[in-house]
């Protein structure tokens, strides 16, 4: 067990699973990735924390029609080639994920990002916001962001990706190959979990991190137990609540 | 997910709460305050937060509230994959989120489901 501290000089022990999964997570921010470099990556997580201040974000949030809301995003201009798609992306993403559209999924594309840019950017996010969600629910000190590391990103596409199931294209475990490396558990892996594969080094971080927060698949339909220190019935009421909360249909 | 593993226990739950809000008979340990700190959590409340957390941390012991937590931060990353891939929602849960639990659940009142896009600016 590992003690995290939060508000008053209280600390409370966090799971060993859970601990070295942000550690591993916040490594794997700062690392190049298939399409951003290490920089790219600490400047998306920065500019995430950055939208959750966005007054432009709360204007679209209030709004009836969230496409119809002149104005321009707070950004903090670190993303340099990628940043009118990207801080449209990520603005949107953090603020108000539950009222978007395929038809803006393509004007973010337009912008200037690429679909593998597009899939790598929205499973930073979903990592950062996980991880500060944790820390806020606790009452901890958000983290300072990791140090960019060097290198080249691999640029890899997996030769299966297909748009067809969703907005952006995705691996169906039937077109996965040996070069994806390892993508599904299983070959009924939901298309949450496939929500990633175009980036397949994405979808693994992500999965690492959000197996040890939630359940890892093998334990999702197990309905009569509990692998963790509530039960199931308390788990699935808080998920259905936050899910609510966003707007997701899913 | 929240009315199966209900009735893997024999119990039953008004699934209309997940929009509307659960009356205080539901029948799950807590409820009301777990789902108080996880609205909290998502609105950014810090003296919402600190007094659910204060709260629940003697009812759940540190590892349920650490689990807890863990699980209200697991579901910022989930919706936002869903939501920005665009991800087909008749897929979920292994095809048991049909249309008559959406429409119980209120699901189809959520924008994504009314088809609304306004023109771009």
């Amino acid at each position: 067990m590992s003690a995290f501290q939060f508000e008053s000089g209280n600390s409370i022990a966090i799971r060993d699973d859970l601990t070295d999964a942000h550690e591993n997570a916040w490594a794997a921010l700062g690392a190049p990735g298939t399409w951003l470099t290490g920089a790219q990556r600490i400047a998306v997580a920065a500019e995430i924390r950055q939208a959750c201040s966005c007054a432009h974000c709360s204007r679209i949030k209030a709004a009836l029609s969230p496409n119809a809301v002149a104005g321009k995003h707070a950004s903090l201009g670190g993303l340099g080639a990628l940043e009118a798609g990207a801080v449209e992306l990520i603005h949107r993403v953090v603020s108000d994920p539950g009222r978007l559209s395929e038809r803006w999924t393509q004007e973010v594309l337009a912008l200037g990002l690429s679909e593998g840019e597009y899939v790598e950017i929205t499973g930073i996010i979903a990592m950062v916001m996980m991880m500060d969600a944790f820390t806020r629910a606790l009452g901890a000190e958000q983290r300072a962001l990791p140090a960019p590391q060097t290198g080249a990103p691999t640029r890899h596409r997996p030769a299966g990706a297909k748009k067809q199931a969703a907005w952006l294209p995705l691996v169906e475990p039937e077109d996965a190959t040996e070069a994806d490396g390892p993508l599904y558990p299983s070959p009924k892996a939901g298309y949450i979990y496939r929500g990633l594969s175009l980036v397949p080094q994405s979808l693994r971080d992500y999965w690492a991190l959000a197996n040890m927060h939630y359940l890892p698949g093998q334990f999702v339909y197990k309905f009569d137990s509990s692998i963790r220190a509530i039960s199931r019935p308390q788990v699935e009421i808080i998920a259905a609540r936050v899910s609510a909360l966003h707007q997701c249909v899913y | 997910m929240l009315r199966e593993s209900m009735h893997a226990g024999g119990k039953e739950v008004n699934v209309r709460g997940v929009t509307a809000g659960f009356d205080v008979g539901v029948d799950i340990p807590h409820a009301a305050m777990l789902v108080e700190w996880a609205e909290a959590t998502v609105l950014r409340d810090a003296v919402r937060i600190s007094a659910v957390r204060s709260a629940l941390r003697p009812l759940l012991g540190d590892a349920g509230l650490v689990d807890a937590a863990a699980v209200i931060a697991a579901f910022h990353g989930f919706v936002r994959i869903a939501d920005a891939i665009g991800i087909p929602y008749t897929g979920a849960a292994q095809g048991r989120d049909v249309p008559e639990l959406r429409a119980e659940v209120g699901i189809n009142d959520f924008y994504r489901m009314r088809g609304e896009a306004a023109p771009p600016v």
